[in-house]
Order: structure tokens, then sequence, then C-alpha cells
């Protein structure tokens, strides 16, 4: 979400997104640290997601990022990836 | 002059192993490097018409910029290239990309060239890129990167020549020139050649990936796979290993029985006997144990399933402050705690490795079964069958109870191991393990255990035994008629050891020969009955209870009244939940984390706590039980 929730219609987070989404990253709304460390397994601005499934639980989500690469992301990071379809 | 270095950097999966297998042959040896303290496998490779070269393989990273912990393996990767920087010996990095995921190689692509050393470019995985329909043009990826880019598979075995060759040409070059902004995506784009069957090898690829993923990832069918594959590799650890060991330890019993033939009784053949071969036979016995685990370990992990695994349960263990990686050496440190910390290489963060590692200790290993089983068979004979076997079932899960109790108080109080980072994993593609690779990583855990396990627990056995066998300060009263090794047991260093620890043991119940039992078994938890027997008279207990559990029953104090009862045994038994009571797992401990810091504040903060709990179920049971 952006925080004035002014375009919350399409702008939303990574957790959100429910099994077969897919959608378009537009920031990473974390410390540098963290974000340093996405970035280098794939997951940048620019990158199209899609969420392949939810664990149970709030477990891990599964991602498939562009064409070739799968990650498993922990939701509370999730809740942090900005995303638009 | 130095031996130029060749650095093997890659990410994870990418076939950097196999690749430094192939390359440099069986005869890599874990090198020694300034700051390091992950293992750094290093081996020389020689390449025809060229000096040898030192190749060197880095744990595997995703980034070598950015802030990463000093610890990790990240970490350790970038201390060691700013290192290789600084000495200005000759040096090249070749990177090792797995192309059917060139975008994410590449972007460590980019900043390996801001390093400024010489690098090279290895796309491994050529095969399995084609089986998805495209074709990597190793010319335009070169012109476009500026440095020399190699397309193998490595089970190519033509192409290690030239790989070898282009790293000999590539040391010439003292740096490769600056980088130029280097667009990943564009290159890409740019060196993927579909191929004609393109579109259908790559959905048919995805496609088994898929299917593969819909069963073992089923939100009901996936944890049920799961469990049963955790099953088979308890029961591998469990049950394979043990004709094995079993062999070892006829081998070994038969050895000393011919040392003792040949020197007769006495102080040099016991030495020899139950200390040098006794403490040999117990590094070897865990071998079987560790060698099942790590080479089913690497299957998993190499066939891409660990994080699938890892993806299921990484939820549940998050509530006990470990991630999903903490599962397997959880689950194996139910056989044994030796093999299970070794095994906890596979977590990748390094304070949730530290955390599960001083964890282990605390699940109930098979060891400390015969010892539940003497006392509750001893002092709850007259009890019904459902709660000897309840008292049993709780001992066991108290184990695991205390080890997340003990992890998340790790958490809030040892900062080394606080906050466990967020999961973030990569899901590799599915795909068959190198049995080279495989058996490889096998015989190096083995050796390695030996040389550097083994040597502790030899000397641990060796201080042992002279504890047991020396004469100490204070004579004992053995038993009219006592075996020769009763009456050295009874005077035993350990015997006087054991009268001075009385009046702090004694709020627990314990007296002098419950000490012994104790010292005697720090060697290893199987050893208490035996070593019991011993002292009360009884040879061969650890093969029949029966006659020592009478001794025990019957044991007085000076007084005349009963030595021990019902809250004694309890007391005990909470005691050998807790302690960590064996040499080889604070040898292990030290071994993984490379201090003996660790395994200090095991043995001084497990033997605090269990002392707390013993005293407070000896009082407490005492009241209620009277």
């Amino acid at each position: 979400m952006t925080r004035d929730g002014t375009t919350a219609a399409t702008v939303t987070s990574l957790d959100t997104l429910l099994p077969g989404a897919s959608a378009t990253v537009k920031a990473l709304h974390l410390p540098p640290r963290e974000a340093t460390w996405l970035r280098a397994v794939g997951l940048r601005e620019g990158t199209v997601v899609a969420v392949l499934r939810r664990a149970p639980f709030s477990g891990p989500l599964h991602l498939r990022l562009g064409e070739r690469s799968e990650l498993a992301l922990a939701r509370e990071l999730a809740t942090h990836v900005e995303v638009a379809p | 002059m130095t031996t130029p270095v060749v650095a093997l950097v890659g990410r994870p999966n990418s076939g950097k192993s196999s690749l430094f297998n192939a390359l440099t042959g069986a005869h890599a040896k874990v090198g020694n490097f300034p700051g390091v303290t992950v293992e750094v496998l290093e081996a020389e490779l020689k390449a025809p018409g060229s000096e040898p070269l030192r190749c060197v393989d880095l744990p595997g990273v995703y980034t070598v910029e950015g802030e990463v912990d000093a610890e990790s393996d990240e970490g350790h990767a970038r201390r060691f290239l700013d290192e290789l920087h600084r000495s200005g010996s000759p040096a090249l990095i070749a990177q090792v990309v797995d192309s059917t995921q060139l975008a994410l190689g590449l972007q460590l692509t980019v900043e390996l060239r801001r390093r400024g050393l010489p690098l090279v470019l290895i796309a491994t995985q050529h095969d399995a890129l084609i089986a998805q329909g495209f074709e990597l043009d190793a010319d335009a990826l070169s012109q476009a990167l500026g440095v020399p880019v190699i397309a193998t598979s490595v089970r190519d075995a033509a192409l290690v020549e030239r790989i070898q060759k282009v790293l000999v040409d590539a040391l010439q070059l003292k740096a490769t020139p600056p980088s130029t902004a280097i667009d990943v995506e564009a290159t890409v784009r740019q060196v993927l050649r579909p191929r004609e069957d393109a579109k259908t090898a790559f959905a048919r690829a995805r496609a088994r990936s898929e299917r593969l993923d819909a069963v073992l990832l089923h939100p009901v069918v996936g944890p049920v796979c799961f469990l049963g594959l955790m099953t088979a590799l308890f029961a591998a650890v469990f049950f394979v290993a043990e004709p094995i060991t079993a062999l070892i330890d006829a081998a070994n019993q038969a050895l000393g029985a011919r040392i003792e033939a040949a020197l007769g009784p006495g102080l040099l053949s016991s030495l020899l006997v139950d200390g040098v071969l006794g403490g040999a036979g117990t590094v070897l016995a865990f071998l079987p144990q560790i060698v099942t685990l790590t080479v089913a370990l690497e299957l998993i992990d190499a066939s891409g399933y660990l994080a699938r695994g890892t993806f299921l349960v990484d939820r549940l263990l998050r509530v006990a402050g470990l991630g999903g990686r903490s599962f397997v050496p959880l689950l194996s440190a139910h056989a044994c705690a030796v093999p299970a910390i070794s095994s906890a290489r596979i977590i990748r963060d390094p304070g949730q490795r530290l955390r599960t590692i001083l964890v282990l200790p605390l699940m109930t290993c098979s060891a400390r079964l015969p010892t539940y089983g003497l006392l509750i068979s001893t002092f709850f004979a007259s009890q019904s069958v459902w709660l000897r076997g309840g008292l049993f079932v709780a001992l066991y899960f108290a184990g695991l109870g205390f080890g997340l109790v003990a992890s998340l108080a790790l958490g809030r109080t040892v900062e080394k191991t606080a906050r466990p980072r967020p999961l973030v994993l990569e899901m590799p593609p599915y795909r068959l393990p190198r049995a080279s690779v495989v058996g490889r990583v096998g015989l190096r855990t083995a050796s390695r255990f030996v040389r550097d396990v083994g040597s502790v627990i030899v000397i641990a056995a060796l201080v042992l035994w002279a504890l047991l066998t020396v004469p100490g300060p204070m004579k004992g009263s053995p038993p009219p008629g006592a075996s020769p090794r009763a009456v050295a047991m009874h005077n035993s260093l350990a015997a006087s050891v054991g009268r001075a620890l009385e009046p702090i043991t004694r709020p627990a119940g314990f007296d002098w020969r419950l000490n012994v039992g104790l010292i005697g078994s720090f060697g290893a938890r199987e050893l208490m009955v035996g070593t019991l027997g011993v002292i009360f008279g009884i040879e061969d207990a650890a093969d029949d209870a029966a006659p020592l559990a009478e001794r025990l029953r019957e044991a007085r104090r000076a007084d005349g009244t009963a030595a021990y009862s019902g809250a004694t045994a309890l007391a005990l038994m909470a005691f050998f939940i807790i302690a960590c009571q064996c040499m080889s797992t604070l040898a292990a401990v030290r071994r993984e984390t490379r201090t003996w810091r660790w395994p200090a504040f095991l043995l001084v903060t497990t033997y605090a706590a269990a002392w707390l709990l013993a005293v407070a179920v000896y009082q407490a049971s005492s009241a209620l039980l009277s």
C-alpha cells in the first residue's frame, strides 16, 4: 500500500496476491540490507512476479520471478514489497 | 614466486562443486585462509603447458556487495576476495553461472567486474538450457561483458582441458578492463537464442517441475511426503548405520582381546584396550551415522528437495525461533547429536546455525535410553505399564520441550544467535544428483570427522580412563569379593572426585557412586549402565540390567537407609535430559564453531540447569512420594 492510500486500487503489497496472480514489483520498502539481498536473489523493481502458492499458517510465498527462477519468500518480507498489476 | 590462484565464485546450486571436482580431480583439501572459518576447498589444478595453479572453491554466494553478515558465506567470500586483491599475487576469478539462471548470475558478474580482478565466466548446465529450448551464444556474451566466456556441461569431459587453457590464458591479464555499465536484461535477451523447439521443450520442463511441486508442496500431501522422507532418513541414520557400527565394535573387541592376551592383565593393557582402543572405537562408531546422514542430505539438497522441505516447515520452526533448515539436524539429533551437529551446515544463516547447534544436545539421543530404561525398571517396576510407558514418552519429549525453551532463551540472551532472518530461499530446479559429487562429500566428511573430532575424543577418552583407573587420594571400601576392576574403580581418582562432589550432589539425591557413573558416562551416555555395573560388582550390566537393578534397590547409605528411591531416579533422569553429558558432542560443537567458547558455554549452562532441575525434582518428589 502507498502511504496516502490514493492509489490503493492499483498498487498493493505482494503478500495480498492470491495464488495464480502476477504483478510487477514497483518498490521494496525495506532496510538497505534486506533490499540488497532481495535484489541479489532476483526480486527487483521491474521484475514480474507470479504467486505460485502460499504456505499455510501465514507461511512463506512460493514465487516465480520473471520467466525462469523461483523463490520462497517470508510473508513478513512480502508485505513490504510494493507491486502493481 | 607465489602460485597463481583461481577462485571459483558462484551462486549456490550453480554447478560450482561439480566443476571444481571435474577440474581438480579427487585431491581437494580444506584450505587454510586467514579470517575464513567456513570450509573453503582447495586443490592443485594441473593444466597442460603451465605451472600448477591453486584452485579454490569459495562457498556459494548471491552477492559480494551490500551489507552482508561477516559470518555468513557471503561475508567469508567477500573477505577472501578482499584478501586476494590486497595480496597482489596473480589471481583470477572464475565465476560459475548456471546458464538456465543467466540473468541472476549476471547480477553477480556485475559486482565481480567492479572488483577489478581478472574474470572468466563459466556457464554450466548448458545441456539443461538446451533441454529448455535455448542456446547460449558464448561469443556474444563474451563481447557484451568484455571477459572470456565458456559454455559447458559438467558431464562433458572434453571441455575440462579447454577450461583449463582459458584459465591459464586469462591469468596473464593483469586485470579485466574497468566495467562499463552492463544492462543485464538486455544482455540476456541478446545472448539466449531460442532453438526451433524452444516453446515446447521449455514448457515441458516447466510442466514437469510444476507437477512435482503440485504434489510435494501440496498443503496435505506435501507434509505427508515430507514426514515420510524424514522418517526414512531417520531410519537410515538409526538402522542402516547400526550393523556397520556393530561390526566395527566387534572388530574393536577382538583386537582388544588379542592385546590383553598378549600383554596379560595390567595397567598397560588396560590403557591400550580401555583407553586408546575404547576412544578410537567411539570415534569409528560415529562414522556410519555421519556418512549416512551426510550423503542423504547431499542427495536431498542436490535434487532440489531441501528447498521444498524448508518451504513446508519454515513457519512451524519459526515459532521456536528456528528456521526450516533446522528440521533435519533436530530430527537426526534424536539418533545422535554428533552427526546432527555436522549436518547443521545446511543452515545458511550463521545465527540460526549456531542456535540450532546449541539446542541439538538437548534432544533425546538413543544413548540416553538405556539409562532411562534401567532407572524406570529399577524404581518403578511395581507401577502400571501405562505409568512406566508414559514416563518413558515424557522423558523422550522432554528433550524437545527443553530444546524449544532453550532456543527462545538463547535468542533473548546470546546476541550471536538472535534474530533469525526471514526466509528468502531460491527454489532450484529439480535435478538428478551426481554420484561422484555425493560420494566425495561423504568421504570428505568422514576423513575430516576422524581428524578434527576424533583427536579430541581420543584425548578425552584417555583422561577418563585415567580418572577411572588411577588410584585417588581417598581409599574406597569395595564390597568383599569384588573383581579387580571394581576394586580399581572404588579406589580411583573418579571415586575421590565423586566423593568430593557429594556435598554438591546430595540435594539431588546423588551419592558418590552415581557421581562416578556420571563421570564415566561423560565418554558416552550409554556407558552409564556399564559403569554403575562395575561399581556395584556386576559385569556385563549393559547386556542384562536385572542384577544391577537388584543391587541398586538394595544399596544402603552408611546409616542403613536405602541409598536410592524413585525420587533419586526421577532426579537422575532430569539431570540426564539436560546435561551435555557427552565428550563427542562437545568435540563436534568445537569443530563446527571453531572455538572452545561454545562447548564451554554448553558444558557450564547445561550442567548448571541440569543440577537445578535435578535438585528441584528430587526435593519435590521426595516430599510427594514419602
